[in-house]
């Protein structure tokens, strides 16, 4: 049992050896220590927002679920969800009463923005969850992943 | 009448091929760390400082035991009480976030968001692997007692 015990520690030790040399040379290597609780995903978490990935969602869309884009109205023009509706967070003063509609209609709403570097749609689904929505979604990858997905895309009219 | 340590031998063998095959077809977390150190801490158990480092090592950590279950006979079963060990805290994490309700994936092959979300198939699969681990051991100890 000790000679298992120290091969153990061996093999233990050695993949921390390869780990550290290979994330120093690797071209995608990513910090040792990062701060995750600024990351779009740990701040829903905090605000009491369920973040759902593309699997997720996928299966909701024209289903029991309204897609919300937060993104400027440029970027919904060139772009968006199938059927999902515009709110910019930064516009949302002049979309209040399709938000109190969508509220009031019981469906989930997703709310999503680019990618997970943004926080449009945290900020919109904070806002809305505030208006009183319950059923509400953070899509936290995003347009960008959606389209990488072959999710269903359509540009506005 | 016991069986002989062939037979041992075999079921070491055919239980070590495919752990092997499964550790070694999540290369793409080493390829792709981000992604996994993203599907380390969606499982929400870890201090946020320890998820990367716990990511890179775990990666490391599968391909290597996978290398010495099918190359160097001396480590197979420094090796099994490896790959046993990580299967158990797996699966333990999936059931605990089976219980939250997470959409996500478990991430055991690279990238939680590509993967379907959190089932009892996955739990089902972690379990089985649970049990082939411990057959490796029981059949490597046994040929070892029968030879």
């Amino acid at each position: 049992m000790t000679t298992t015990a120290k091969r153990i520690g061996t093999l233990l030790l050695a993949s921390a050896v390869a780990a550290g040399v290979a994330n120093t040379v690797h071209p995608r290597r990513i910090p040792w220590v990062q701060d995750w609780s600024r990351q779009v995903e740990a701040r829903a978490r905090t605000a009491g927002i369920r973040v759902v990935p593309f699997s997720a969602v996928r299966t909701r869309l024209g289903r029991d679920a309204v897609f919300i884009d937060a993104r400027p109205a440029e970027e919904y023009a060139a772009g968006q969800v199938r059927g999902a509706v515009s709110i910019p967070f930064h516009a949302l003063e002049a979309h209040y009463g399709t938000v109190a509609e969508l509220i009031d209609s019981g469906q989930t709403l997703v709310a999503y923005c680019s990618n997970r570097e943004c926080d449009d749609a945290l900020m919109l689904a904070t806002e809305l969850q505030a208006m009183g929505a319950t059923n509400l979604l953070l899509y936290v990858d995003g347009f960008d992943d959606w389209q990488r997905r072959g999710g269903p895309v359509e540009a506005a009219p | 009448m016991m069986p002989g340590p062939k037979i041992f031998r075999l079921a070491r063998g055919i239980a070590c091929c495919v752990l092997a095959g499964v550790l070694l077809s999540g290369f793409r977390k080493i390829l792709f760390p981000a992604d996994f150190a993203l599907a380390v801490y969606r499982f929400h158990l870890l201090p946020g400082p320890l998820v990367n480092m716990v990511a890179l090592w775990l990666s490391w950590l599968e391909v290597v035991s996978a290398l010495m279950l099918l190359l160097v006979p001396r480590y197979r079963v420094a090796a099994l009480w490896i790959v046993l060990a990580m299967l158990l805290l797996f699966t333990g994490g999936i059931a605990i976030n089976l219980l939250r309700g997470s959409a996500f994936g478990c991430g055991c092959f690279g990238s939680s968001s590509a993967e379907a979300p959190l089932g009892m198939l996955q739990l089902l699969r972690n379990g089985a692997l649970v049990v082939l681990a411990a057959c490796a051991l029981f059949a490597e100890a046994r040929s070892r007692d029968s030879s």
